[in-house]
């Protein structure tokens, strides 16, 4: 009975196991935010990397521009050159973005908003689910565009079809390119997403809103060695270690980085630097506990199984009841048996002998009711073993 | 026991009938279980079309040519007249300002008294001269005294060329004295030179003879070869014409040997005229040369010693006189100079004076019952001031905008944005309901001086029914051009590899029509707010191209279309 037990709560754990392993990919799958280079890349040979700026960094679009004037020369210098074919293939896509407020208005209603401020490809690196329309780039001729939620999207027209529509900031028309899902839930909402939310071009934001600064920065890029991009952010944009912080986004979630996490249980919600998260990295680091936690289950429940295993193999190899002896002896006696059938077999061909029988061969003593009567003990044995394991346990 | 198999049975028996039912449930709903799974696609068809690339902009609509109402003196003002948008005439008051003694009057006054102050002092120093006043009081304008002191200068500069010259002349002389000792020597030097050069020259004249008669000879051949040859072209006529060719072919021959016989001697001749202009050109030279050195021996065999020293005598005496003539000249100079510093000096403070007394007289009429009148006729645009206020020189009270004159208005774009603007684009105004007549072209393209590397200032010309300090939104771009393949900007996606769309194609199987999102790589020629232009020649012109999705949609995966589609 006990053994039935083990038996199948070993089985069990193994399931947990399976269901927190497709869990635990599942929720790292869902996180678009992280997946850019996946996206970006099908050789996997790109990685996506964020720097976080504090407020008081002083981080400027110059020093965007000075950075991104750096990125050709380096991958060029590590041999990494552009084979697409399509002339508007790039090597590498950033974007940064700024915290702030906004107020919009239209001919009969206003609301003021938190507001990000994008620069750069904002939306490649963040699908949100557009409900209506399309989004907008910080590259595009144009900066007088909108993205909103649906909050937002409600407030100002009464509707979630509003592509296309007007609304104005401080006076200015902006276009309304599209309307999006604001992420929902415990984390979304913790995160900062609260409220109401739009998008904006940066330089609306600074000129016509509240910014706090340009404190975002992501590109996805070549990885021609693992490293290769994370270090060269780090070196150019993070020298400052006390007002910036580097993420390479695309590696946070492989189960040694959850390990790590693991390892620093209890250190990690220690800060010192004057970092305000913005909400999509609040939510990343949140998934990065929950995923610790999954991984750590992950871990209990395969050690279990495996133990028991390990366990079930050990006493059954201690009560086998034969040899590694006893199987080269079989194997062999098999081998001279089937010689001897061909000997004979070609004997009867030529016609100068007679079939093989097999009992010009000695019999093995080990055959037979030997080997049952083993067996029986064997079981036995087994059986005791086992209850002695029950009681260990 | 027989139960118990029995039982067993009948379990394997309902175990199988419940899995064979569930699969053919699954099998016959598969197609349908297998389409709610996949992510479902909106699509639209590529088209062609135009696309427009509009530039929008706001800026507030100011005067073309503002006419700024300005008073020089700090004035309380004691009422305005107007208000922004009144329509004023040329003349009527636009201010009442108080009856008092302004700060400007007061300036003035102590400046007229410094004026006079400065004046009588230089009036009464040493240094004035009759010549001075008489300077400072004919009324001769300054460039005529410009014009005597350029003339004085002008005589000096001469006498002191003229002592210069002297002054080298009498080098030369005592020179020539105190080298009389080696005079002799210097003659045979130059008689040698006599003789060598006659002796050249004698030379050349042989070699020029020898020449000429090399030619001569030459010459003569030709002239006999000549006739020979007359000789024997008649020979050869006559021959032909008696029917003897052994005669003809002899004076043929002969004939072609004389020919090249002439044509050597025709170089020869040409050689020896060339040997002989040479000849005479050296002959020339050397003639030449044997004059110049014969000359020389005359020259110094010619003069002596006393002439010398009576020609250093006269130079001498010249040169003093010359000196004489350069102070006299240097010192009437400098007195004109100083007389007409004076005088002049004098003649600006007196002109200072008068200036002062204008102003001061202006301002003290200004100060009883002052009003500020309109120069122009025009609309108030700005008032600058309101009762109570005091005026500032640096600020203007009232600004105008002309009548009949245009207004601007102006914002700043990228770069990138101004490339595609030219000067006469016309603008369309956001809100054009709102206005009527109203005309906005653009006039100019400049750097923006806030940041002139990286923006433009548009500059419009704005016409029609607006005021100054409104603010329009305004559109303007090129012109629309036209594209074979035109997609909704939400279908445009991005990798590595570059832009592409994603391409609905269907595919039958037996459980119905699939459809497979395939990847077309695209460039993107142009954009609007809206859709895009692309070249790609993997598209016909009315292919279904994905644009939103509810799940991310990989290229070569299964799709499903929207109810709608």
């Amino acid at each position: 009975m006990k053994k039935l037990v083990l038996g199948i709560s070993g089985g069990l754990s193994f399931l947990i196991f399976l269901i927190l392993l497709i869990t635990t990919n599942q929720i790292i799958g869902a996180q678009d935010t992280q997946q850019m280079a996946r996206r970006w890349s099908k050789e996997n040979d790109a990685a996506q990397v964020s720097c976080f700026f504090a407020a008081d960094s002083e981080t400027t679009e110059d020093t965007i521009l000075m950075f991104e004037h750096g990125i050709d020369s380096a991958l060029t210098e590590a041999s990494v050159v552009q084979e697409s074919e399509n002339p508007g293939a790039r090597l590498w896509a950033d974007a940064y973005s700024a915290d702030g407020k906004i107020t919009l208005s239209n001919n009969k209603t206003s609301v003021t908003a938190d507001a990000i401020g994008i620069g750069g490809d904002f939306f490649l690196f963040h699908p949100l689910t557009l409900i209506n329309g399309a989004y907008f780039s910080g590259n595009d001729l144009m900066q007088d565009y909108c993205v909103i939620d649906k909050d937002a999207a409600w407030q100002l027209f009464g509707s979630y079809d509003v592509a296309g529509m007007t609304v104005y900031i401080s006076g200015i028309p902006h276009i309304v390119t599209g309307v999006v899902e604001r992420p929902e839930g415990r984390l979304a909402e913790a995160a900062g997403l609260e409220g109401t939310l739009v998008y904006v071009s940066l330089e609306t934001l600074e000129t016509l809103g509240t910014s706090y600064g340009i404190n975002h920065y992501e590109i996805v890029m070549p990885d021609p060695v693992t490293g290769f991009a994370y270090n060269h952010v780090k070196e150019n944009l993070g020298k400052e270690e006390n007002a910036t912080e580097v993420v390479e986004n695309s590696a946070r979630y492989s189960l040694l980085s959850r390990l790590k996490l693991i390892g620093q249980f209890g250190v990690r919600s220690m800060n010192g630097k004057g970092i305000i998260y913005p909400y999509w990295e609040n939510m990343a680091r949140g998934y990065e506990d929950i995923l610790m936690i999954l991984t750590l289950l992950q871990l209990l429940t395969l050690l279990y199984p495996v133990i028991l295993l390990l366990i079930a193999f050990i006493i059954w190899w201690r009560h086998k009841g034969w040899t590694l002896r006893d199987v080269r002896l079989k194997a062999k006696d098999k081998l001279e048996r089937l010689i001897e059938r061909l000997r004979a077999a070609r004997a009867v061909k030529k016609g100068t002998g007679e079939p093989f029988s097999g009992e010009s061969l000695p019999k093995e003593k080990s055959s037979g009711k030997r080997f049952r009567r083993r067996k029986k003990r064997r079981r036995k044995t087994f059986e005791d073993d086992f209850e002695e394991i029950e009681d260990f346990l | 026991m027989d139960e118990n198999a029995r039982k067993k049975r009948e379990w394997v028996k309902t175990a199988a009938i419940i899995f064979l039912s569930v699969m053919l449930v699954l099998t016959f709903f598969s197609n349908t279980i297998m389409n709610y799974s996949l992510p479902e696609v909106a699509i639209q068809y590529v088209q062609s079309g135009t696309v427009t690339a509009k530039i929008r902009g706001s800026g507030v609509v100011e005067s073309g040519d503002p006419y700024n109402v300005e008073v020089k003196e700090s004035r309380k003002v004691a009422s305005v007249a107007v208000r922004v948008g009144d329509f004023v005439e040329k003349g009527d008051v636009i201010l009442y300002l108080e009856d008092e003694e302004s700060e400007e009057l007061k300036t003035a006054q102590d400046a007229l008294d410094q004026a006079w102050n400065a004046y009588e002092k230089a009036l009464l120093s040493d240094a004035t001269t009759a010549a001075a006043l008489q300077i400072s009081n004919s009324g001769t304008s300054v460039s005529t005294y410009r014009q005597q002191l350029t003339n004085a200068q002008k005589v000096v500069k001469d006498a002191q060329n003229r002592v210069d010259d002297l002054k080298e002349q009498a080098d030369v002389l005592s020179n020539r004295i105190s080298n009389m000792a080696g005079r002799d020597e210097d003659i045979r030097g130059l008689q040698e030179w006599v003789n060598n050069t006659l002796a050249a020259k004698n030379d050349a004249d042989r070699n020029k003879k020898s020449a000429q008669s090399h030619l001569d000879a030459l010459k003569g051949y030709q002239k006999q070869w000549e006739n020979e040859m007359d000789y024997w072209s008649q020979l050869s006529v006559s021959s032909g014409n008696a029917g003897n060719t052994d005669k003809v072919a002899e004076a043929q021959n002969q004939i072609a040997n004389l020919q090249r016989a002439l044509e050597e001697n025709q170089k020869a001749i040409l050689d020896a005229e060339a040997a002989l202009n040479e000849a005479t050109i050296e002959f020339n030279n050397k003639e030449a040369e044997w004059t110049k050195a014969t000359n020389a021996l005359a020259n110094e065999t010619a003069v002596t010693k006393g002439d010398l020293e009576r020609q250093l005598a006269n130079v001498n005496e010249e040169l003093t006189n010359a000196n004489a003539v350069l102070k006299e000249k240097t010192d009437l100079l400098t007195e004109m100079t100083g007389a007409l510093g004076q005088g002049l000096n004098l003649g600006e403070q007196m002109e200072a004076i008068t200036k002062a007394q204008e102003k001061v007289d202006e301002l003290t009429e200004k100060s009883i019952g002052a009003t500020v009148t309109a120069d122009i006729s025009g609309t108030i645009t700005a008032l600058n001031v309101v009762a109570g206020n005091t005026t500032s020189a640096a600020t203007p009270v009232a600004v105008m905008q002309p009548e009949g004159k245009g207004f601007s208005m102006s914002f700043s774009v990228t770069n990138e944005q101004a490339k595609r603007l030219a000067v006469g684009d016309r603008a369309d105004l956001v809100n054009a309901w709102r206005f009527d007549d109203v005309e906005v072209v653009l006039a100019s393209i400049k750097p923006d001086p806030n940041d002139p590397g990286q923006k433009k200032l548009l500059t419009f010309d704005v016409t029609g029914a607006v005021t100054a300090g409104q603010t329009l939104n305004i559109s303007v771009g090129q012109k629309s051009a036209n594209y074979d393949y035109i997609v909704p900007n939400n279908a445009i996606r991005e990798d590595n590899n570059g832009k592409f769309i994603l391409v609905v194609t269907s595919k039958s199987s037996p459980l119905g029509t699939r459809y497979v999102a395939t990847r077309v790589d695209v460039e993107v020629l142009a954009s609007d707010d809206n859709q895009s232009a692309v070249s790609s020649g993997m598209l016909t012109g009315y292919d279904p191209v994905i644009t939103t999705s509810t799940k991310p949609v990989e290229a070569g995966k299964l799709v499903r279309l929207a109810e709608n589609n």
